[in-house]
């Protein structure tokens, strides 16, 4: 007739049960209580900022960031976009979605005079997918690119076309790497043909659909850049941004970087300053000191990313490796670059193509 | 007789044998994850070849202030998802059993079920537009709310399985003897479903700390969990500190659940001053 | 004393009658109204929308059947069929592997047996997302399982198994595997060892006990652990873009697509009314094929 557990008292029974409430208060007083009020909030990418840079500007200011963090422009946009993603100070949008952030009025018009512009890069000021930096300022850019191996490759890769014909090669076949954007994967196939990506119709963009499913079996994966995979061989020829380059390179140096012709991609990865902002001094106080020519030497450092302040590549500090690979390496023509910017009636197509692509690989 | 008696002893050997292959599966991860938190790495970030040992980056994590911010988070989540749980799931259990009407009980079976295998994917996205349409603002309380669905269920089914087992003559003694429902239920019932109860909380903490898909849709700047931001680093290659973050939240969880433990056996051994004959 | 030994019902003896019902009542809304406000009515709204219009980030009430026609058009029903192939197959295949060892717990006597099952499932007590990121440094080129395999020399040369569905079905039956032990277990431990023992008394071997008697009565935790394991599998989208190379495309990731990427949210909500429909049906298949949940009794 005994339970199987004994008779647990009452009172021993409620000390169980306090001690999740109590832990929960516990963990709230570990230290950076960062809920308070009139901190800042920023939505980024994951490991945006160093950690030492933040925690200057904390002591400089006594306010520290939270920061959260985003995976993809898209969430960024959901979230803004929806009445319910309140709280936004600082967003880090890409370029290519800033116009369609700020036709929803989702960010702030900047007021220049809060603002000192003048150290920075002029050459990524007042471009296309943002005249006149009314929303946006720059943080740091990379451009599209691709690192390959030449030994098995076989030779070099000076266009998108050499891209596309190395592929298709036995040693090559699936050991390729394409990103996952759609941009990025329809992008190359409009430009060998002399097209340009932001006015292309959809028509266009579909007709690149064959010519990419073709391609899609000689993929190996749509993910994330891995830079031991091309240290290890597994993948010999993959489509990547300079820093993402520069690391595979320093695991193995044989590797090689290019940015193929005609055209390539440039994108800038900005601050803006969210229209519901709740703490806009302070989001100009924080940029005003991440803007300033010793944090963004350090940024550069930290990130990989070249930051937007001009006359960059001069002050990093001598032993950085690989320096002139942050930049995209020599001999970029910067003319022939250009950023993508998101159009609501061709987003889908340039989707689906990527779908089907992505599809056609798994098949 | 022998022979089938071999023939048993043969399988049992062999199951035995694929348990330990499971086992190993299950943990050549884990072990992996928290050899990998010592790695030094290229460059900053994890590379799957191990190039030397180093402990910077239990303190890289440490510092990097979104990083504790988000585990954080997920801690104080989670453990409000497991007392919510622990409630609505243990009230849901009883009646899934205990309910007079087949019908109610039919019902909520059903809803149970639909908790646990709606995918993550529609849950999240149908929360977001929820909450924009009713202009909810997202929060805290919107991620604890949008993880609990399938804590409840989870709970439910095992303080349904300590309901069944429930004798229910002891309830109709205590009856007989006088005491009112909630007397029963406080004095004979909630003892005997404690273990039910505490397994149901601790099995909702851990897949609420873990949950990825519905926290992305619902996370805001001051609200970010650890699976997202996790999520977030792999697209850029992640560093050695968020397997260190990982290894240590993983340590923090054993030595808790290890103390609670260690906390029920005390109280147990302290409420049987008699030991009876067992 | 008469009265109790009377039976199974759930009347109490004693007076309060209706207080006890009441409570009942309590027990029943508690969780009833909360899952309505959280879970049921969110889910509500997206089936509202799926009729409805979507512009860029923005959706309109309407009613139409335009979404459904997209979503089950060429591509999109091409990727619902593969995830649903995907999700059998994976399903399938944990069953497989949990089955046997669930069947070895089920077999221990006492605490020894709460034990194993406990150590089953100490890996929840760890991040999902670390442990598939570590499954992609296990499985990688240079990695510690084909340093293994090349010492051993069971497999020597590279190890191209990252990025592939292989890779993917692994970790897939890895993360759904302890879900699967459980229910298993918890059918298993009741079917009355006099049952097996008078098989064998009657001359069965092993497998011929297992076959006619424990595997047939084991049914219902086979359909729990497959609805357990199979449904949410339609929605993963996870370990396919880690460990896969995200090839392919399942619904889970069109459906978040619309989402995120495209801002067409009446078309993800045509989407993932579908796939709640499929799992609505599979609940129905299965249920017909084993007539119900209830645990076998004693």
């Amino acid at each position: 007739m005994s339970t199987p557990f004994g008779s647990l008292s009452r009172r021993s029974l409620l000390a169980m049960m306090g001690a999740a409430p109590a832990s929960a208060a516990i963990s709230q007083l570990l230290p950076a209580n960062a809920f308070a009020a009139g901190a800042l909030n920023i939505y980024s990418w994951p490991d945006y900022f160093s950690n030492d840079d933040l925690a200057a500007y904390a002591k400089k200011s006594g306010v520290t960031p939270n920061i959260a963090t985003y995976n993809d422009n898209g969430a960024l946009f959901s979230k803004l976009n929806s009445p319910a993603g309140a709280g936004f100070d600082i967003v880090i949008p890409s370029s290519g979605w800033i116009r369609q952030l700020a036709d929803k009025n989702l960010l702030l018009e900047l007021d220049h005079s809060k603002i000192d512009f003048s150290a920075l890069d002029q050459s990524l000021l007042n471009r296309d997918y943002d005249p006149g930096n009314k929303y946006s300022i720059p943080k740091d850019w990379g451009l599209l690119g691709v690192v390959y191996d030449p030994g098995a490759v076989g030779g070099e890769i000076k266009t998108w076309q050499d891209f596309f014909d190395a592929g298709a090669r036995p040693s090559v076949s699936g050991k390729v790497r394409l990103t996952k954007d759609a941009g990025e994967t329809v992008g190359p196939a409009l430009w060998i043909q002399g097209k340009d990506w932001n006015t292309a119709t959809a028509d266009e963009i579909r007709g690149t659909k064959d010519f990419l499913k073709g391609f899609a079996k000689h993929v190996k994966t749509f993910s994330g850049f891995d830079p031991a995979a091309m240290a290890n061989g597994s993948i010999v020829l993959a489509q990547a941004n300079q820093a993402a380059a520069r690391g595979a390179i320093q695991q193995n140096p044989k590797l090689k970087w290019v940015v193929p012709g005609p055209h390539s991609e440039i994108w800038v990865d900005s601050y803006s300053i969210a229209a519901q902002a709740e703490n806009v001094d302070q989001a100009y106080d924080f940029l005003n000191f991440f803007l300033s020519p010793d944090i963004q030497v350090k940024e550069t450092e930290y990130l990989g990313y070249p930051a937007a302040i001009a006359g960059l590549q001069g002050k990093l500090s001598a032993d950085t490796k690989n320096a002139d690979l942050i930049f995209g390496g020599p001999g970029v023509d910067f003319s022939t670059l250009t950023s993508f910017i998101v159009n609501p009636d061709t987003i889908d197509v340039y989707q689906e193509v990527q779908n089907e692509v992505q599809a056609a690989a798994g098949a | 007789m022998s022979a089938s008696a071999g023939a048993m002893r043969r399988s049992s050997l062999l199951l035995g044998l694929w348990y330990g292959l499971v086992v190993l599966f299950l943990f050549a991860p884990i072990v992996t994850s928290i050899v990998y938190s010592f790695n030094v790495g290229s460059l900053g970030k994890q590379t799957s070849t191990f190039t030397g040992w180093t402990l910077n980056w239990f303190v890289d994590a440490w510092n990097n202030i979104s990083l504790r911010h988000a585990v954080q988070v997920s801690l104080t989540a989670s453990l409000w998802s497991a007392i919510i749980a622990a409630i609505i799931g243990t009230s849901l259990g009883f009646a899934l059993v205990r309910h007079p009407n087949p019908l109610a009980r039919r019902l909520l079976s059903g809803l149970t079920y639909i908790l646990l295998i709606v995918p993550e994917t529609v849950i999240g996205t149908s929360l977001l537009l929820f909450y924009s349409v009713t202009r909810f603002r997202l929060g805290m309380p919107t991620l604890v709310a949008g993880i609990t669905p399938l804590a409840i269920a989870v709970t439910a089914l095992i303080v349904r399985a300590g309901v069944l087992t429930l004798d229910r003559r002891l309830e109709d003694a205590a009856a007989d003897l006088g005491a009112g429902p909630w007397q029963t239920i406080w004095h004979v019932v909630l003892p005997h479903l404690a273990p039910a109860v505490l397994a149901g909380a601790l099995m909702s903490y851990v897949f609420s700390f873990d949950n990825l898909v519905i926290s992305s849709f619902l996370t805001t700047p001051s609200i970010n969990t650890l699976p997202v931001y996790l999520y977030g680093s792999l697209q850029y290659g992640p560093s050695p500190a968020v397997y260190a973050a990982a290894t240590s939240v993983f340590v923090f969880t054993i030595v808790l659940v290890g103390l609670a433990g260690l906390l029920y056996r005390v109280v147990l051994r302290r409420d049987r001053p008699h030991k009876t004959r067992p | 004393m008469a009265e109790t030994s009377s039976v199974a019902t759930l009347r109490p003896a004693g007076p309060p009658r209706a207080a006890g019902r009441a409570f009942d009542h309590l027990l029943a809304a508690l969780p009833a109204l909360w899952l309505l406000g959280v879970f049921i009515i969110p889910l509500g709204f997206t089936v509202v929308f799926s009729f409805g219009r979507s512009s860029f980030g923005g959706i309109k009430l309407d009613f139409t059947f335009d979404n459904y026609a997209q979503a089950l058009s060429g591509f999109y029903l091409d990727s619902f069929l593969r995830t649903i192939q995907f999700a059998l197959s994976g399903c399938a295949l944990c069953l497989l592997v949990a089955y046997p060892a669930a069947l070895f717990i089920a077999r221990q006597q006492g605490a020894r047996r709460t034990w194993l099952l406990v150590l089953v499932l100490v890996p929840y007590f760890t991040s999902f997302l670390i442990r598939v990121m570590s499954w992609q440094i296990l499985l990688a080129r240079g990695g510690p399982i084909e340093w293994l395999l090349n010492i051993t020399h069971l497999m020597p040369g590279p190890l191209d198994v990252l990025d592939t569905q292989t890779a993917v079905f692994i970790g897939l039956v890895y993360a759904y595997l302890p879900i699967a032990v459980v229910p298993l277990y918890i059918v298993l431990i009741r079917i009355p060892a006099a049952l097996t023992e008078a098989s064998r008394d009657l001359g069965a071997s092993p497998w011929q006990t297992f076959w006619h008697v424990t595997l047939p009565m084991s049914r219902p935790g086979l359909a729990t652990a497959a609805l357990l394991t199979g449904v949410p599998m339609l929605g993963e989208l996870v370990i396919p873009a880690l460990l896969g190379g995200d090839k392919g495309v399942l619904m889970g990731m069109a459906i978040s697509q619309q989402y995120l990427a495209t801002q067409k949210y009446a078309l993800g909500s045509a989407m993932a009314v579908l796939v709640l429909i499929a799992v609505a049906v599979m609940v129905l298949v299965l249920v017909r094929l084993t007539r119900g949940f209830e645990e076998v009794s004693a």
